[in-house]
This record gives structure tokens, C-alpha cells and sequence, in this order.
């Protein structure tokens, strides 16, 4: 009474298997950073912000919008970790995909970096184990022992990259250059290894040197950049361009700091429409692009409050502050940079400057950090390039200063990690630069100064409820106060 | 032998009755009545003749040497020997049956109708709940027979046509939801519109009759498809006389859409206490402006200056009255071999939304025929062309007409928000900063939708009698449909999106086609003997049913040509194919034994083979038994008022055939339509649901006792049931961690159970020659209970489904089913409130339930006067005992219109308990700030209420005009009547909205209320002529 029902019950339009590298470019596309980073990291580095509630609420009223702090949680877990992790599943034991295998794992490392940097203590040796190991609710491992087992796979990972072995050419990131994909792992490792400045100097020093011996990026080439297309698009770019286009502003800490110090990057980044009573008048006539005009919102108000600050600003309305230039920066298929050169050599600045690198002189790296992310601005589209002269200028005007070093490089990460906002967090939160003073929003529902994690999604409280409670119990409070493990 | 001959007519009006069966008692001698009630026979001497009729009362009478006996039939109200079409289409006297059926007269469908025919019905049938959606007049209807039991897959009733099953797969607005098949979401965003269901392409005024089979029992035949109950309709088949009989019906009503708001008028349009002074304000869904002052004025738009003030009546203003407008001819011819019934009718509704319109065509053909005495086939076709144009976004947030007019603000002139709604590039006129509550008027303009559905079904049966007392039968039914949609969701210029790529006008558009195809093939072979005081009834069958469904899709994005809606002219282009395809073998069979007719014992077995388990789980039995004793027969003195008495008890065990999907078995990888970087891009991430290679349908096991009662001549009559239903092996889709790499998983282990009683009791409290008084009361009490999910371990869960932003339905080990969960104040130990140093009240630590949003209870009280022919009754039905998370509330709130958010206007609320130190809370929050929680904190306790009601559902008021009529004139019967529906809510808990309209389709999303339609009374007539 069951004949032909074996046949009756197999897919036909769609396949048992696929070849993992294009599974791999799944997990690729999807590190791209989410549009909750524009409302918490972004805002609490202090680089945009609004001054609107709802949505929008997170870092720029200091207040807790789990709708916002989820969004790292469900997209590396359910697009990046899942989709790496299907394949190093499917090629750990396949020789002829080594390759392959050792990318998966470097992928997959940068977004454990992001998870545990955003909430601490999260699911790591148990996670991703539910289709093959009927793991439904894992444990939490420590932000210590995630950070051990990042710094191992991209360890191992990198080092057992061969170019003598199949090259998977239809990888999206590098073509399946080994030699990119080295210099991509040997730079997050070395990122890995910086972040453990504060909480473990002697490894962190351990890390970086091996890094820096694996070769790490040099030119804005070997930058990891997610190539957005028009079906494939930039997420924070489309949330700019379509319902928040005119409800998030550039803050005055970051125009301030670009203006002061002339920076050319001003020009590239930023817009302001003039005179622009509402969103609807934000109209390509009012945009100007000159630095001069560039008035970055101040921290601490709401979309009443702001009120006084637009006419002490001698403004039209809020709508007249400056914003990140959607036509250019943010537009629609504006590329996310993963991993930048600029970023690698403004780390070993600081590497160099705390010795724990010699060779290439601190200042040499940080010329060249901010350089690169100067030419940088190119590759967000062409009008946003700054001119080499423009570069040279800024360099003699603003020289490497080694008695306030670190502050000087790190402010320097903070400005060439502009829209990568869980790496612009971390940093701050490692190195304390630049110097911020906290949002004064009165409303605010954290106890200190600034923002220090991201909270925990609704559904691990609903679902893995004993496994969240053990980290919180281990960790501190599920709050925005609490500090992860390096930041302690 | 002696040749008798005679008619038979109707007692009440001497018509003549067709059909009526003339046998020789203790015989198979016998004939029936031709079309105009005569009969012809030849019987031996000294027998005596037994006449009897569905639905009238026998008679016997001795021949002796008469030639001729004429007799008149009673209705029966006793229906002693009532026939009830059971499982399979087998008729059975229904003092046999062991099990609770209900039989719906085809009056209560077809006179006070609604489109979705079915809604007619609603608190009218014991243990049936039945709600519409507030979705338009093609939405989707939700029916319950005795309360759901599926923790988290489909609830609602097999729907069976002539004995074959039809599918009744719901197009709605399904967050999250999967179909039996497919998921049947729509593609693109922003599509939220309720695409209906399968039971709207049914006219009422083909419907003979319909028997609900309630429990388990009563639908063990239907096996793996039995788990909710059946609805059994029955088309017609012939007319009631010779020639051609033609029939007219003509139904119209008129809908007021109802407006329940209640919200402050007292502060105006703004945020933060301030109202708009300049132009191109963005405060357009805020009411947290300024105290209203006559004289006061506000800039809206480009610099348009009107009045400061209250805009009362949105809900009037906005939707327009709807209307229904059926007319149904037929013709039909009976003859005492057969006959037809063909009908032609036409259902045209205007829906409240201005746009919205449904359009029905259906053509129906039923017909029997005997072509021997042993050889006969009956059969019906139904064909429809139904037209869904424009129907509404609902139960969103975004791009959706019910929220934003809902949500608007109170000193928003909607003459204005309507001459506002394109800027002068044509596109939106942006007047929110919340750009995705997108203009209504701008929505109503631009945004499109078309479903049109072809379908056809039907069956054909052919019966051939082996011997006097054995038949056998076969048949072949299909149900097919073809559906084309296409819609534009997010039209060119809407502000929500993002602006095309230069040469480019944003927008979206897609167009779909799918196809389904259900086929049945049965047989079965009945036979019935008859031994001394014993008699045996038998059947054996089997079915082979095959349903294949697929679907075509393409979604575009941005276009080159503006206006112009074709996937042609997209910029980014997203193709999909789909294909399901299932089967389910059965064999089946029943035994039925008797004893002095008033003991009955029946015994069914059907087993299942599935197509979509793995060879080990495939093959799964379904028994039943059921006995019923008819007391009130068995012994030789019963007191004279008892009329009628029966007790019944019955045990079966079913189980549902959709849980299981195809191909559920394995992880399946796919290709992205478009390449990335030249590059395939492929994984199985469009499933966030980790498969079960092992997953068994869920089965369920039911046990009832009845008692049927008819007391004092049928003036007191009782039907009344217990049960207790448990569902096991329930497939639980539970929510994991994300961390695991899915979001839910499918496990076999969910159980409930359901227990409750349902009665149903008809009074006749005054019958006199001229009036007659008739009272129903109809009501039931199910109480759902999760035994096990994962363990047994009480307090264990899942959730099911989570409200747009917050709250979230749950299953609890050792609650009722459907919990709503959701955060709360929180409360020190003395259960005073604490607020934050800022004023803003604190959130619970964890989720808190808020109670069940399954109703416990349910039913009707009908009332029925009929003077000299005048007829009228109206209907008053309840819901009690359910919990709703409200978000018409949870917006009117973060809004500012909900007379909640009056307090601290001037000033910031001073919230009423302790701070984090226990110290008496001091610091007053601004009012915007500290409403805004149900939102940042998903702190919904204030948006949380009672979901009961009490309604005057129904009022129809009809006269028989036929006694009127001259005996010559064409019109043979003539009635017309008054009718009113949904007319007055006489008691509910929730604020500024009906409790009837929840807005999700979804099958087991209950309790969740997302902004529908306003819901509707409607008031018309009904105008029925025979010829």
C-alpha cells in the first residue's frame, strides 16, 4: 500500500547537497554588519546618532531596545556560524577541500569576535551543533574561552591555508587567493591578540607577534570587503536610504574631531541639506558637501529637546544637521569592509609603540594606517576619494605624536572603523579612545557612563532560559552596564 | 397479491412527497413515490405497508383488501428516524449513532448569509466556534470543533463535499506560519492581506444539508484526517418535482464598518508636548502634542495652516459602507429515477476598504440517476471564478491601512492627509517620521492587489447493487484550482522604501501562479442483514488520495518605466518554483451490530499509509467503537412525557495527515536566484526549521458519552455530550536557541488534552395554532491543557508565535494552551511598581504569563417567534474565558491616543511605587518616555485584556408570502426576509476595538490582536422564489 511513496517524497526542486564554497559565500555575504549596529555601536562610539525614540531607541538615549541588541545574535548565528559551520562539517574530512575548510573556520572566527565582543559569555563549543548533534539550547562558554578558541582556529586555520591545494575560485571574498586569505586571518588574529590588551597583556603581545610573523594586510587590496550589489545590498545603507533616511545624523563628537584636525575625510563621508526644515526637503539641491558647513548633532536629546540646540546651531530644524552621505558612503551597494589594511596598521602602531613589535617604527605604521584609509574613501565610490595631496597635507599638519600615542592611534581605529560599529565598540571600550565625554541624556537607563555590552535576546531568555542564566550569573547582570571579560 | 396504489403527501400543506419509501414490513418488497408522490406496488395479502421519509415521522398501515391508500407524512420533530450523513457520505438513522453529529438546515446558511458562507454559522452549532477575521469580505474563517488541540500545527475541520474531501488550504496573513504544503507566505514583504480560504468558493444555495461529525468518533473513518472533526455538505442532487422547477434567491446586505475607539481628544497631534508649527512636520501618528485650546492652529504639510483640534469619526470617515449582493437561480427536475439541480450564481461584495471588492461566480451541477435497479451513479461538479481585487494589509505594523488610520493622529484632518498624499515628484508626501505607516490615502491609490482563483471540483459515484442487501460503490473525486496573484506591496514612491539607483523608480511587484490538484478514488462495499432481533450492517473500503501543488513566482524590484507593473520591467529580478507533492492509501472498514433496534454497537478500522514518513513510521491504524442504547424503546413502560431517549458512548482514535510535510525528512540545500559577485551563492538557510527525519503524524484519542433527550411531545429537547480528547505525538515545533543554527525544531512529543461538554437544548415554551415560541441554547466549555512537550516536566514550554514586537504565545507543560507571555511591571515583594532612576517603570526579569486566548466558552441563545407565518429570531452568542494581547492598544498607547497616556500630560507621570533602592519614587518621567515602554521594553501588562464577549449576532425577521400567491400564479412560494448581522456588542473588555477581529489567520496564532479591519454590521434581506 506504499509503493512509489520513497520516490514521491524526495525534493525535486531542491538538491540534498550543494558545494560548500558557494555555501561559504552564504556566510560571506552575511558578515556584512547589521542595521542594529547603526542604533548601538555607532551610536555609542558617538559617530551617529537620533533623536528619535522608538525604533531608534538604543545607545543615543542609553536605554535598552532588545529589538536592536538582538540583531547581531540572530544574524551571525543564523546566517554566519550556521553556514560556515555546515562547511567545515562538510569538508574536515574531505583532503581535497582543505582549502575550503581552513576559510570556513577564519569566516566563521570573525563572526564569533563580533558575538562575544557584543555580549560577552555566548554559546561557542556547543553551538551550531543542533542539526548533528540534536543540540537545541547550548551552553554558554566564557568570553575567556571563546576568545582561546578564535585565537587557536585562526591560528591553525591560516597556517594550514596551501596554495599548493585545490583553489576555490568561486569563493566571493578573495577568489580563492590563499595569499589574501593568509593576510585576512593573520589580521583578525592579530585583532584577536589586541583585544586582549587590557585583561591579558602577555598574551596579547604572544598573538600579535605571531600574527605579524603570518603576514597581515598592507594595502586597501588585501582588505576583507563584502561587494554589495544591487540583490545583495548593503544593509545599513538600505535602512539610511529607505525608512530611517532622515532620522539618523553624523554626532558633533565625530564631525567635530574630523573638522578641528581638517581632516579630508570630512568631505567624503558627510552632507548636510541645508536650510532642510523636514526629511522631505533633504533634497540633492540643499546637499552640501563642504566641510565648513558641516554641523554634527549634539549628543543628549530628543527630537523635542533638540530644539534649542537647532537654534543655538542657527538652523532650519533638525533635519538641517549633518548626515554620512547616503548617495556615497552608505549607499545602497556601498561595499562593508570586514577587515581593513588601515585598521591592521593602526593596530601594530600600537603593538610597535607598546614594543611588543619592532622592526617597522609605531609612527611608520600609523602614517600608514591613516593613509590607507584615506585612499580608502575611493572605494566607497569614486566621489568620496581624497586626493594624495590631500593626505600628505594632513599627515604634516597632524604628525605622530609618541607621549600621547595611544590616544593619537586609537582615535585614528576609531575614525577608519566608521561603520564597522562593533569593531569601532570594541576598540573604544579596550583602548578608552578616543576621548568621549558620555551622552548626558537624562533619561538614560544605564548606571555608568557608557554602554558596555549589548543585552541578551528575548528568545535565549525564553528558550535556553538555564543556560542564560548560568552566564549571567558568571558575568554580571543582563544589562548594558555589565563588562565583558577583556574589558574587565 | 393484490396491486396497491396511492399518494403520499405532506400533512402540513398536502404536497406531494417524492421519494418516500412503500416496502412490506419484514420484506425487501417495496417502491418509492415518484414526483408527484404516487407509488404503484404489488404486494401479497394481509401485509402491512410502512411509509417512511427522511425527516418524517413513518407510518404503517395494514392493507387488508384496500387497493387504494393515500396518506399524509409528518415532519418530524421527534426525527425518531432521523438520517444523518455520516463518514464516507453513509446515511444512518440517527438513534443508531454512537457519537455527537449536528445537522445544519440549509435556512440558517443561506438566509442571514455571509460571503464566507460558513461565518453564518457562527453560535449556532454546540461545541463549534467559529470566528472571521476582520479581513475583507474573501477572508479566511477559523473553526474550532471542541476547542483546538494542536499545540502548534493546523485546527480547523476536514471539509467533505458528497463524500469526498476538499481542500480548504487558507491563503492568510500566516507570521511565521507554514502550510500543509508549502509555506504559503506571500513573497516580498509588505503583502499582509488575507488571501482566504477554501471554503469561500461554496454557495450557500447549493447546499442541501451539512452535518458536522464532532468528535473523533463520528470521523474515525476519515482516519489520519479526523483529528479536528468534519464538515459533511451535501449539494443537491435532484428537485422536488417533475418538470423543471425554477428557484430564484436574492440576497443583499448592506455593512456599516463599526467604530469602537474610544481614545483621548484632549491633547493633540506632536511629541513631547508640543504640536507642529512648521512645515513638513513628522509628528503624523503622534498625539503627544499640545492641550487643545480654541483658537489654536497647527502647520501640517507644506505650510498648510488648519485648526488645532480634534478630528473625531476616522473610522467613519475612511471606510465606506460595504455591501452584498448574491442572486443564485436554479433549475431542477426530479423524477422518480433521478434528477438534477443546476445552478448560476453571482456574489458581488464591496468591501469597507474603498478598493476592496470580491466577485463569486459559481455554476453547480448535481444529479442522480437510477438506471437499473441495480445500477445507479449520481455525481456533481462545482465550478468558481472568484475575484479578490485590492484586499487590505492587515495585522501589521507597516504598510497597512487599518494601523495607520488607527494609529493616526487625533488632529490630523484626513481631508487634508488625503489631498497630501503625493509630493510634487508624485511620490509619497512623507507626513510621518515613521515613514512605513505609510498614508492610507497614499496605499489606497497606489498599492494593488489581484487574486483570481478558477477552481473545480467534484466527484462521480456509481452504485451497483450485488444482491437486495449488499451494494457496492465506487468513486472518483477531484478538487483542482488554479490561482493567479499579483501585487505591488511597496507601490513606486512610497516613502518606506528606498529610492532607486539613478534611471530608476523604486517599487515592487509580484506575480504568482499556482496550481493544486487533490484526487480521490474510493470504494466500498456495504451490505446490511438481518437476523430474528439482531441486524449487522458492514462496510469495507479503502482510498487512494494524491495532492500535488506548486507555484510559479517572480518578485521584482525597482522599475525603468514608472507605472508600469510587469516583471518584465524590474531592475532586480527574484524568480521561484516550488512543487509538493503527497499521497495517502487507506483501507477501511466498519461493523455494525443491533439488537431490537435500541441497541446499537459499532466497530471501524482504518489504516493510513503516508507518503511523507519514513518507511518505519508509515503504516498507522485508526480504531473507533461506539454503542448507543435507546432507552426510551427498550422497555415496555417509559412514562409518556418521555418522548425519546438515548445514551450514547464512544471511543476512537484519529489523527491529522498535514503535520508531516514533504521532504520534512532531510535538510535541502538551494541555489539564490541571482549570483553574487558572478558567484553562486547557496545553503539551506531558508529553513530555520532543523528537520526530523522521524516525525509521526500526531494522533489523537477521544472518548465521549452522550444523552439525547425529548421530553413532553418534543417541546423539551437535549443533546448533550462529554469528552475527553488526548492528543499525543504532537509534532512541536519548538523555539531553540538561535546559537543551535535554526530557530525551532520539529519533535514528536507534544500531548494535550482536551476535555469539556456541549449541549444543546431546544424549548418550545408556547405552541398554539397562530404562534409558536422556540428556544435554543447552545453552549460548551473546553479547557485545553499541554501535558508534555519536550518531558512532561511542569512548567516546560515552547512558543509558538510572537506578537509583532512583543509578547509571545506559549505552550506550558501543565497549563491550558496558549499562553500569553509577555513582560510586565515589576514589582518589589510588596507588589508595588518600581521605576528606574529616570521615572520609567522597570520590566519583569523574565516573561510572565498573562493567562490562556482560548476561549473556555462558547455558544448561542436563539430565540424564534413564528405568528401566522411571520417569523422572527434573533441570535445572541458568547465567547468567555480567553486572554488578548492587544496591539490596536499597544500602538493607541506609544501613541498617545489611549486615554491611558492622559496622566502626567503637563509635568511627566509620577509613577506610583519605589525605586531600585525601595525608596518612594520621586522623579516624574515624561509622558511620551514612559508610555514608549511597551514598545523599548516590551513591557505590554498594559495592553493585556479579557477577549470575551457578548453579541447580538444575528436578527432575521421573515415572512412567507406564499399563501397570498393565486393558485394560477407562476411563483409557487415566496419569502422574503429581513436580516441583521453582527448588530450590537452587548459586553466586551478590551479597549477601542471589537474583540471578534484578531487580524492573523494563522492557524494557531490566537490571542495575538494586530490591527484588522474595522469589523462590520450588516443589515439587508433576503428575497427566495420557487417557480
Amino acid at each position: 500500500c506504499d509503493q512509489g511513496f520513497d520516490e514521491l517524497n524526495i525534493n525535486k526542486t531542491a538538491a540534498l547537497s550543494v558545494n560548500p564554497v558557494f555555501i561559504l559565500n552564504n556566510a560571506t555575504v552575511n558578515s556584512a554588519f547589521t542595521t542594529g549596529s547603526v542604533i548601538y555601536e555607532t551610536g555609542i562610539v558617538q559617530q551617529m546618532i537620533s533623536p528619535n525614540s522608538g525604533v531608534l531607541t538604543g545607545a543615543n538615549f542609553n536605554q535598552d531596545s532588545r529589538d536592536n541588541t538582538v540583531q547581531n545574535w540572530q544574524k551571525y548565528y543564523r546566517n554566519v556560524i550556521r553556514n560556515s559551520q555546515d562547511v567545515i562539517n562538510q569538508t574536515q574530512a574531505v583532503a581535497s577541500r582543505s582549502n575550503l575548510y581552513n576559510m570556513a573556520r577564519i569566516i566563521q572566527a570573525n563572526a564569533y569576535m563580533i558575538l562575544t565582543d557584543s555580549y560577552g559569555d555566548i554559546p561557542y563549543t556547543d553551538a551550531e551543533k543542533g542539526y548533528t548533534n540534536q543540540i537545541f539550547l547550548p551552553k554558554y562558554d566564557t568570553q575567556q574561552a571563546v576568545y582561546a578558541g578564535i585565537i587557536k582556529e585562526l591560528t591553525e586555520a591560516t597556517a594550514a591555508l596551501d596554495a599548493t591545494k585545490a583553489i576555490e575560485a568561486a569563493d566571493v571574498l578573495y577568489a580563492g587567493n590563499i595569499a589574501l586569505w593568509k593576510k585576512y586571518g593573520n589580521s583578525l588574529l592579530l585583532r584577536a591578540g589586541m583585544r586582549l590588551s587590557k585583561v591579558d597583556a602577555a598574551q596579547a603581545q604572544q598573538v600579535v607577534a605571531k600574527a605579524l610573523q603570518g603576514g597581515v594586510m598592507e594595502s586597501n587590496a588585501d582588505n576583507a570587503i563584502i561587494k554589495h550589489d544591487a540583490n545583495y545590498v548593503n544593509g545599513i545603507g538600505n535602512m539610511l536610504n529607505a525608512t530611517e533616511a532622515a532620522n539618523i545624523y553624523l554626532a558633533a563628537p565625530f564631525v567635530d574631531y574630523l573638522k578641528k584636525t581638517n581632516d579630508p575625510r570630512l568631505k567624503s563621508i558627510a552632507v548636510r541639506y541645508v536650510g532642510a526644515k523636514s526629511g522631505p526637503e533633504q533634497v540633492a539641491s540643499r546637499a552640501s558637501t563642504d566641510p565648513a558647513v558641516q554641523i554634527g548633532m549634539p549628543l543628549g536629546f530628543d527630537n523635542n529637546t533638540i530644539s534649542a540646540e537647532v537654534t543655538k546651531n542657527k538652523l532650519a530644524s533638525f533635519y538641517d544637521f549633518t548626515q554620512v552621505d547616503r548617495t556615497r558612503m552608505v549607499k545602497m551597494t556601498a561595499p562593508s569592509f570586514l577587515v581593513t589594511a588601515a585598521q591592521t596598521q593602526l593596530l601594530l602602531a600600537e603593538a610597535a609603540q607598546r614594543n611588543w613589535v619592532t622592526g617597522t617604527s609605531a609612527e611608520t605604521y600609523y602614517n600608514r594606517g591613516v593613509r590607507l584609509h584615506m585612499e580608502q574613501m575611493a572605494l566607497y565610490d569614486a566621489n568620496s576619494a581624497v586626493a594624495a595631496a590631500d593626505i600628505d597635507t594632513y599627515l604634516k599638519a597632524t604628525p605622530y605624536v609618541a607621549a600621547t600615542a595611544l590616544e593619537q592611534i586609537n582615535t585614528q581605529y576609531w575614525v577608519a572603523s566608521f561603520l564597522n560599529g562593533p569593531e569601532a565598540f570594541a576598540n573604544f571600550r579596550r583602548s578608552g579612545f578616543p576621548k568621549l565625554a558620555p551622552n548626558p541624556f537624562p533619561g538614560k537607563s544605564i548606571k555608568g557612563e557608557f554602554i558596555k555590552r549589548l543585552t541578551y535576546p528575548n528568545s535565549e531568555i525564553s528558550a535556553n532560559t538555564v543556560h542564560v542564566k548560568e552566564a549571567i550569573a558568571r558575568q554580571g547582570a543582563d544589562d548594558l552596564d555589565t563588562k565583558v571579560w577583556w574589558d574587565k | 397479491q393484490n396491486r396497491i396504489s396511492g399518494t403520499v403527501t405532506n400533512s402540513a400543506d398536502k404536497s406531494p412527497l417524492a421519494g418516500v419509501s412503500v416496502v412490506v414490513k419484514g420484506s425487501t418488497t417495496g417502491t418509492s413515490t415518484d414526483g408527484s408522490g404516487n407509488y404503484n406496488l404489488s404486494v401479497p395479502n394481509n401485509v402491512t405497508l410502512v411509509f417512511s421519509f427522511i425527516g418524517y415521522g413513518s407510518k404503517e398501515i395494514s392493507v387488508g383488501n384496500q387497493t387504494r391508500i393515500d396518506i399524509s407524512l409528518s415532519e418530524s420533530a421527534e426525527a425518531l428516524n432521523e438520517v444523518v450523513v455520516t463518514a464516507l457520505g453513509i446515511k444512518k438513522e440517527a438513534k443508531k449513532l454512537g457519537y455527537a453529529t449536528a445537522t445544519i438546515n440549509a435556512d440558517a446558511l443561506t438566509e442571514n448569509r455571509t460571503p464566507n458562507f460558513i461565518n453564518s454559522l457562527q453560535g449556532k452549532i454546540a461545541g463549534v466556534n467559529i470566528s472571521g477575521l476582520g479581513t475583507g469580505p474573501a477572508g479566511t474563517s477559523k473553526i474550532r470543533i471542541r476547542g483546538q488541540s494542536s499545540i502548534s500545527g493546523q485546527n480547523n475541520p476536514l471539509i467533505v463535499v458528497n463524500g469526498i474531501p476538499i481542500d480548504n488550504t487558507n491563503f492568510g496573513t500566516n507570521p511565521g506560519n507554514a502550510a500543509a504544503d508549502n509555506s504559503i507566505g506571500v513573497r516580498g514583504g509588505g503583502n499582509t492581506s488575507d488571501g482566504g480560504d477554501g471554503l469561500s468558493s461554496i454557495n450557500p444555495d447549493d447546499i442541501e444539508s451539512m452535518t458536522v461529525l464532532k468528535g473523533a468518533t463520528a470521523a474515525a473513518l476519515y482516519g489520519s484526517r479526523a483529528k479536528d472533526g468534519v464538515l459533511m455538505i451535501t449539494t443537491k442532487t435532484k428537485g422536488n418535482g417533475k418538470g423543471i422547477g425554477v428557484s430564484f434567491n436574492s440576497n443583499y446586505t448592506n455593512e456599516t464598518p463599526l467604530d469602537f475607539t474610544d481614545y483621548q481628544y484632549e491633547y493633540g497631534q506632536g511629541e513631547n508636548g508640543v504640536r507642529p508649527t512648521t512645515p513638513n512636520p513628522t509628528s503624523g501618528q503622534w498625539s503627544f502634542g499640545e492641550k487643545f485650546q480654541p483658537g489654536m492652529t497647527q502647520v501640517l504639510f507644506d505650510n498648510v495652516t488648519v485648526p488645532y483640534e480634534p478630528v473625531y469619526n476616522r473610522i467613519r470617515k475612511f471606510f465606506r459602507n460595504g455591501s452584498n449582493f448574491t442572486n443564485t437561480v436554479s433549475l431542477s427536475s426530479a423524477s422518480d429515477k433521478g434528477g438534477f439541480n443546476l445552478s448560476f450564481a453571482n456574489m458581488d461584495s464591496k468591501g469597507i476598504v474603498p478598493n476592496n471588492s470580491f466577485n463569486r461566480k459559481t455554476i453547480n451541477l448535481g444529479y442522480s440517476y437510477e438506471l437499473s435497479k441495480k445500477l445507479s451513479f449520481s455525481g456533481n461538479i462545482n465550478y468558481s471564478h472568484e475575484y479578490n481585487k485590492n484586499p487590505p494589509n492587515i495585522a501589521n505594523q507597516d504598510n497597512s491601512i487599518p494601523t495607520a488610520i488607527y494609529n493616526l493622529a487625533n488632529s490630523m484632518p484626513l481631508d487634508l492627509l488625503e489631498a497630501k498624499k503625493f509630493n510634487a515628484a508624485g511620490n509619497e508626501y512623507i507626513y510621518s517620521r515613521f515613514q512605513n505607516r505609510t498614508n492610507p490615502y497614499f496605499t489606497l491609490s497606489e498599492q494593488f492587489q489581484n487574486i483570481v482563483r478558477d477552481r473545480i471540483f467534484g466527484n462521480i459515484s456509481v452504485k451497483y447493487n450485488l444482491l437486495p442487501w449488499l451494494f457496492v460503490q465506487g468513486r472518483v473525486g477531484q478538487d483542482y484550482w488554479s490561482r493567479d496573484q499579483d501585487y505591488n506591496n511597496f507601490p513606486t514612491g512610497q516613502a518606506s522604501i528606498a529610492a532607486a539607483p539613478a534611471g530608476f523608480v523604486n517599487g515592487t511587484y509580484t506575480q504568482e501562479s499556482r496550481r493544486f490538484r487533490e484526487i480521490n478514488t474510493d470504494i466500498l462495499i456495504s451490505g446490511t442483514q438481518k437476523f430474528g432481533d439482531f441486524g449487522f450492517d458492514f462496510n469495507v473500503g479503502g482510498n487512494k488520495m494524491y495532492r500535488r501543488s506548486d507555484l510559479n513566482s517572480v518578485l521584482v524590484q525597482d522599475f525603468v518605466v514608472r507605472g508600469l507593473y510587469t516583471v518584465m520591467n524590474g531592475r532586480v529580478k527574484d524568480p521561484i518554483y516550488g512543487l509538493s507533492e503527497r499521497a495517502v492509501n487507506s483501507v477501511y472498514g466498519s461493523a455494525e451490530f443491533s439488537y431490537k433496534n435500541v441497541l446499537f454497537v459499532n466497530a471501524t478500522a482504518r489504516n493510513d499509509w503516508f507518503s511523507t514518513l519514513s518507511p518505519a513510521n508509515r503504516s498507522i491504524l485508526y480504531p473507533s467503537v461506539s454503542g448507543s442504547f435507546v432507552f426510551s424503546q427498550a422497555f415496555n413502560s417509559v412514562p409518556t412525557w418521555l418522548t425519546f431517549g438515548k445514551l450514547r458512548a464512544a471511543y476512537a482514535e484519529v489523527g491529522s495527515d498535514t503535520d508531516v510535510s514533504p521532504y520534512s525528512n532531510n535538510l535541502f540545500y538551494g541555489i539564490n536566484a541571482n549570483l553574487f559577485g558572478g558567484q553562486p551563492v547557496g545553503g539551506s538557510s531558508g529553513t530555520t526549521t532543523l528537520p526530523n527525519a522521524n516525525l509521526r503524524p500526531m494522533r489523537t484519542a477521544e472518548t465521549e458519552l452522550g444523552l439525547e433527550l425529548k421530553l413532553f411531545d418534543s417541546r423539551v429537547t437535549l443533546d448533550a455530550a462529554i469528552y475527553n480528547k488526548i492528543t499525543n505525538d504532537q509534532i512541536v515545533s519548538a523555539q531553540i536557541s538561535d546559537a543551535s543554527g535554526f530557530i525551532t525544531t520539529l519533535i514528536n512529543s507534544g500531548k494535550s488534552q482536551n476535555r469539556g461538554f456541549e449541549m444543546l437544548l431546544n424549548l418550545v415554551p408556547v405552541k398554539t395554532p397562530n404562534f409558536q415560541w422556540d428556544l435554543t441554547l447552545n453552549g460548551s466549555y473546553n479547557k485545553t491543557k499541554v501535558l508534555s512537550l519536550l518531558t512532561d516536566t511542569p512548567g516546560e514550554r515552547i512558543t509558538v508565535g510572537t506578537h509583532v514586537f512583543n509578547g509571545e504565545l506559549r505552550q506550558v507543560v501543565g497549563q491550558e494552551m496558549g499562553q500569553i507571555y509577555g513582560f510586565g511591571f515589576k514589582r518589589d515583594a510588596s507588589g508595588q511598581m518600581m521605576f528606574g532612576g529616570n521615572g520609567i517603570p522597570l520590566r519583569t526579569d523574565d516573561l510572565i504569563s498573562y493567562g490562556s486566548a482560548l476561549p473556555k466558552w462558547n455558544g448561542g441563545i436563539n430565540n424564534s417567534f413564528n405568528y401566522k407565518g411571520i417569523n422572527l429570531s434573533f441570535l445572541v452568542d458568547f465567547k468567555l474565558g480567553n486572554m488578548m494581547l492587544s496591539g490596536t492598544n499597544f500602538n493607541a498607547v506609544r501613541h498617545g491616543l489611549h486615554k491611558m497616556t492622559l496622566v502626567g500630560r503637563e509635568g511627566g507621570v509620577l509613577g506610583v511605587g519605589v525605586n531600585a533602592k525601595g525608596e518612594t519614587n520621586t522623579v516624574k518621567a515624561p509622558v511620551q518616555d514612559y508610555w514608549s515602554v511597551v514598545r523599548s521594553l516590551a513591557l505590554i501588562e498594559p495592553v493585556i485584556y479579557d477577549g470575551g464577549f457578548w453579541k447580538v449576532r444575528q436578527i432575521t425577521a421573515g415572512y412567507d408570502f406564499t399563501r397570498f400567491l393565486p393558485r394560477n400564479f407562476p411563483v409557487k412560494n415566496l419569502k422574503l426576509s429581513a436580516v441583521a448581522n453582527n448588530v450590537f456588542l452587548i459586553k466586551k473588555w478590551v479597549d477601542n476595538i471589537d474583540p471578534d477581529s484578531f487580524g492573523y489567520s494563522s492557524d494557531n496564532l490566537v490571542g495575538m490582536e494586530s490591527t484588522g479591519l474595522p469589523t462590520t454590521r450588516s443589515i439587508g434581506f433576503n428575497l427566495n422564489a420557487k417557480f
